[in-house]
């Protein structure tokens, strides 16, 4: 197997740049393919992929140039005039350089999800295919960014596959999501209730609602508070003295109010519960201190969630994430040797 | 000098072994995917559970040429059957409904079934005067359509199994790999109410195919069918009118299936 001996990879991400400048020098989806055929056009370069997300920009390129180092600033060059950056500017730019070897190792770490601000993610994947088809279409890639690629995801599947780098959840919102399709299967006809306006009640409601529950009620002390929030989020308002009668209607309780004692009780749960005949119920408790009594958690079908218990587990989920880690670095590497971009350690 | 060691082993027991461990196989492929978190759908996550399921139906299709009848005729065989058909049903609903991980907890339970039917002196072939010498149709389609009814109860029996674990894991707040692979408590609520009415309808039929055979009600046989019936009918009714919690429902599905599986020790030595 024949080694991509001139293969680039410059870029910034949201490690090495802050979001005033990445947003700065990112490409809009149209304006790749342009990019890409620009950047072909430039003496010594022969093949081009553009990624551009909201995390990173990154140019990976096959180049005739004597050395690396002349490709590398080649490609820096035209990101300062693309962006029309000043010399200073340009000068600044904190840009990661990899070549051959390195340039493929950071593709394959990239497209896993390894390099993502959320370890494992999957979303990355697809971004870096579009990037492919962008420049496949635009006719800048052949040989060695093909293959490239090509490898680049067959490692993703790969990695996916045979590791639980994706598995668990590792903020407060996704582990709300998830815990919900284990109880409901999909949110799609799943009505949540917000009692209390708070901040982490807000993310949990979105990120349910990104992954389709059917509606929103919001409740809270102050009605105006409660009436802004619904609105965001395409809900219904409730005055706080009303949300008692309409507990029956919702599958997803999540509780956030400032009350000093338990705002949700044992005996209004099994009332509800017999209305909802076998139907589970989903309560979350973000408030200190607690809002449910969390004797709620002992009555059939009413499954208890507090914040310690989320965050517990959103934080054995990135633990999890990290020891896998270790294992997907192993995996890329020997996957390196396996297509010819790294010799066997002596 | 070599020793030469004869291995004699009828073909009809050495698809049951072959099924048996395919089954096994499966079980332990599942167990350590499991363990390692990767349990993803797969042909070599269905592969074992098909090898098994091949080698059951060449064993059933073996004795069926040697009786030249449906092959219940002793309690051997008639594991072995509900064994076939608890699979055969595990392919159906598990694609159904993506309970792909009921093959985990279904292979246990037919290799266990199978085991017990290898390791036990239950294979006696019956004496040819027993049974008459020309099979009754209605008999066959009673025998074989109750015993489908029976793996659609055991398969209810399992799935409240997972629905159990599912529901512990979840109010104690046990979130780890296997949480993640077993299927929301909704989907496997649904699939207990769906299997249970399954057996009871079959069991119907079953029941229905015995009418011509005039039985007495008093015949052991028939009598404990009828009990299952009766059981099932109730669980079935509890059900459809939402009495009880789905936990309880599970817990029903689940222990339910002691009445069925003892029955057939009354049924095979009646």
């Amino acid at each position: 197997m024949t080694t991509p001996a001139r293969t680039i990879c410059l870029g910034i991400n949201y490690r090495t740049t802050p979001v005033e400048l990445r947003e700065k020098l990112a490409f809009r989806e149209g304006a790749v393919p342009e990019a890409v055929q620009e950047i072909r056009a430039l003496p010594g370069f022969d093949e081009a992929v553009v990624l551009s997300t909201c995390n990173r920009v990154e140019l990976y390129a096959a180049h005739s140039h004597d050395d690396h180092a002349a490709a590398h600033d080649a490609l820096r060059d035209y990101l300062a005039q693309r962006f029309t950056l000043d010399a200073g500017q340009a000068a600044s730019l904190d840009l990661y350089r990899h070549s051959v070897e390195d340039a493929a190792r950071h593709l394959f770490r990239v497209v896993s999800g390894l390099d993502s601000m959320v370890l494992g993610e999957t979303e990355i994947f697809g971004q870096v295919k579009a990037a492919y088809q962008a420049a496949l279409g635009a006719g800048t890639t052949s040989r060695e960014l093909n293959k490239l690629f090509q490898r680049s995801f067959t490692v993703g599947k790969l990695i996916r596959e045979k590791t639980a780098i994706q598995r668990g959840s590792t903020s407060i919102g996704s582990v709300a999501v998830d815990l919900a399709e284990k109880i409901f299967g999909g949110l799609k006809s799943c009505r949540v209730m917000l009692i209390g306006a708070g901040e982490m009640s807000r993310v949990c409601a979105q990120s349910l609602l990104s992954r389709g529950a059917q509606s929103v009620i919001v409740s809270n002390r102050s009605h105006e508070k409660a009436v802004e929030l619904a609105a965001e989020m395409k809900g219904t308002a409730l005055r706080f003295d009303e949300w008692e009668n309409a507990l029956h209607e919702v599958d997803i309780i999540i509780s956030s109010t400032s009350a000093p004692h338990y705002v949700v009780k044992p005996e209004m749960i099994e009332k509800v519960m017999r209305q909802r005949r076998g139907h589970p119920l989903f309560l979350i408790d973000i408030a200190v201190p607690r809002d449910i009594d969390p004797a709620v958690n002992d009555i059939d079908e009413a499954i208890l969630y507090d914040i310690d218990a989320l965050q517990d587990i959103a934080d054995e989920g990135r633990r999890e994430r990290q020891r896998q880690l270790v294992i997907c670095e192993q995996m890329i590497e020997e996957q390196l040797v396996k297509f010819g971009l790294k010799n066997l350690p002596p | 000098m070599v020793g030469v060691i004869s291995f004699h082993m009828p073909l009809d027991r050495f698809y049951l072994w072959l099924a048996t461990l395919a089954f096994l196989g499966g079980l332990a492929h599942a167990v350590l995917v499991l363990r390692r978190g990767t349990l993803h759908e797969s042909r070599w996550h269905w592969l074992p559970m098909l090898l098994g399921f091949a080698a059951q139906t060449a064993f059933l299709s073996l004795r069926g040429q040697q009786h030249g009848r449906c092959p219940l005729t002793n309690l051997f065989e008639v594991l072995i059957f509900i064994g076939w058909s608890t699979v055969l049903l595990y392919f159906l609903v598990g694609a159904t409904y993506r309970l792909s991980l009921l093959g985990v907890f279904t292979a246990p339970l037919v290799a266990l079934l199978q085991a017990l039917a290898l390791a036990s002196p239950l294979d006696h072939l019956p004496a040819a005067a027993i049974l008459p010498r020309v099979p009754n149709p209605w008999l066959e389609i009673h025998a074989a359509v109750s015993l489908i009814a029976y793996a659609a109860f055991a398969l209810a029996c399992i799935t409240g199994v997972m629905f159990l674990v599912q529901e512990r894991l979840l109010k104690q707040h046990r979130i780890h790999a296997l949480f993640y692979q077993l299927p929301p408590i909704h989907d496997l609520a649904i699939a207990i109410r769906r299997l249970a009415l399954a057996g009871f309808l079959l069991l119907s039929i079953g029941l229905a195919a015995a009418i011509p055979l005039k039985l007495p009600v008093s015949d052991p046989k028939l009598a404990a069918a009828l009990f299952v019936w009766v059981m099932y009918a109730a669980i079935n009714f509890i059900m459809w009118r939402r009495i009880l919690t789905a936990r309880q429902i599970a817990w029903l599905a689940a222990a339910g299936f002691f009445v069925p599986f003892v029955s057939l020790w009354i049924v095979t030595k009646a």
